[in-house]
């Protein structure tokens, strides 16, 4: 696996991956890691995701109401000597602009985040129309200059291990992109 | 602190802990506060923030409603104007302590022991403030309050290096 690069790219990764990754393994990941924390609003492909961290003891659970709120208590977790994990769909990226230019790119806050490429699924299985969703997530990242990997299954689970280094050795946000919802 | 607040503060105090959150986000003082009372529950957590920056955010008001410690105090200036832009009025039936009570606040957050009040003169917040300090909370304060002087300039710089020394401060780094 390796950081990826274009939609092409992206493609050749899902032709050999199991489609989706298991919510337990990726919780084990996520705890391996030291995550202390795990904020993230419920989405119909993270749900499974969202309910083995809520029954899990060892990680504290907290759901705003909008995804600045996340990344504004994420950075204040991280100023605090806390490691949170942000779960957000890329829809919640486009509506949190604001808070992420001011709480992580700009004083060099190394959030970690796991985002959602909403309509990924739909598109490579060739369905139309294309979700706005889909065609935005990597331009944005992009644009932000946000360095992301991709788990398309479970194979893809250790890119938590690179993208929480990444973000560690940069002092910058970096992020996971999940492409297809969470399996049990 | 956040808007108007993060120039007045430093004319009084210039403290290792104090935290100047202007251009971090607009509306999110009050949830990087949230954060840092979470991550830190030995310490006092004050977020100074205006009323205009939680209209920005109000849904922030919920979240502490449900997840605030005990350890978290909001003071919310309430001028009724987005000052520092040239104080424009805010809507004028707003009822902050009315938004407080239907988020949840009072007898919520993560203690189930959140209050809200709203003090009005500076008397009554000089009494208020030793038991603002030393009670659990959380706290969700609404000060009303008015400024005739003119504001001091904007200083927002290295924002990088202004959260490492609160960092610093905390004794993180």
């Amino acid at each position: 696996m390796r950081k990826a690069t274009g939609i092409t790219a992206h493609r050749k990764e899902s032709a050999t991956s199991e489609r989706g990754a298991s919510a337990v393994k990726t919780l084990a990941a996520i705890k391996t890691l030291g995550f202390t924390h795990v904020l993230m609003i419920p989405d119909s492909e993270s749900r499974l995701l969202y309910q083995v961290i809520e029954e899990d003891p060892d990680i504290q659970l907290i759901t705003p109401c909008r995804e600045g709120e996340s990344i504004a208590i994420a950075a204040g977790l991280w100023t605090g000597g806390r490691k949170p994990l942000l779960v957000v769909q890329i829809t919640g990226i486009m509506e949190a602009g604001d808070a992420l230019r001011g709480c992580g790119l700009g004083p060099k806050v190394p959030l970690r985040l796991m985002v959602g490429w909403r309509g990924y699924g739909g598109a490579q299985a060739g369905r139309m129309p294309i979700d706005s969703a889909y065609t935005y997530t990597e331009p944005l990242l992009n644009a932000w200059k946000i360095p992301y990997w991709c788990i398309m299954g479970d194979e893809g689970l250790p890119m938590l291990e690179l993208m929480d280094r990444t973000a560690t050795e940069t002092s910058f946000p970096a992020a996971v992109v999940t492409g297809y919802a969470f399996r049990p | 602190m956040t808007m108007t607040t993060t120039l007045q503060w430093p004319l009084v105090s210039q403290h290792e802990l104090d935290f100047d959150f202007l251009a971090f986000g607009m509306g999110h003082a009050g949830d990087f506060g949230l954060g840092i009372a979470l991550a830190r529950p030995e310490r006092k957590t004050i977020v100074l923030k205006g009323d205009g920056g939680l209209l920005m955010c109000l849904g922030s008001l919920v979240t502490m409603g449900r997840y605030a410690p005990g350890n978290l105090l909001v003071l919310l200036m309430e001028n009724r104007t987005y000052e520092m832009v040239g104080a424009q009025p805010l809507p004028p039936r707003v009822e902050f302590t009315a938004l407080a009570h239907a988020a949840g606040v009072e007898g919520g957050g993560a203690t189930g022991r959140g209050k809200v009040e709203r003090i009005t003169t500076i008397e009554d917040f000089e009494k208020a403030l030793p038991r603002l300090l030393t009670e659990e909370g959380p706290h969700f304060v609404v000060l009303p309050v008015s400024n005739k002087e003119p504001l001091p300039p904007v200083n927002h710089k290295d924002h990088a290096g202004r959260i490492r020394k609160l960092r610093k401060g905390l004794g993180i780094e």
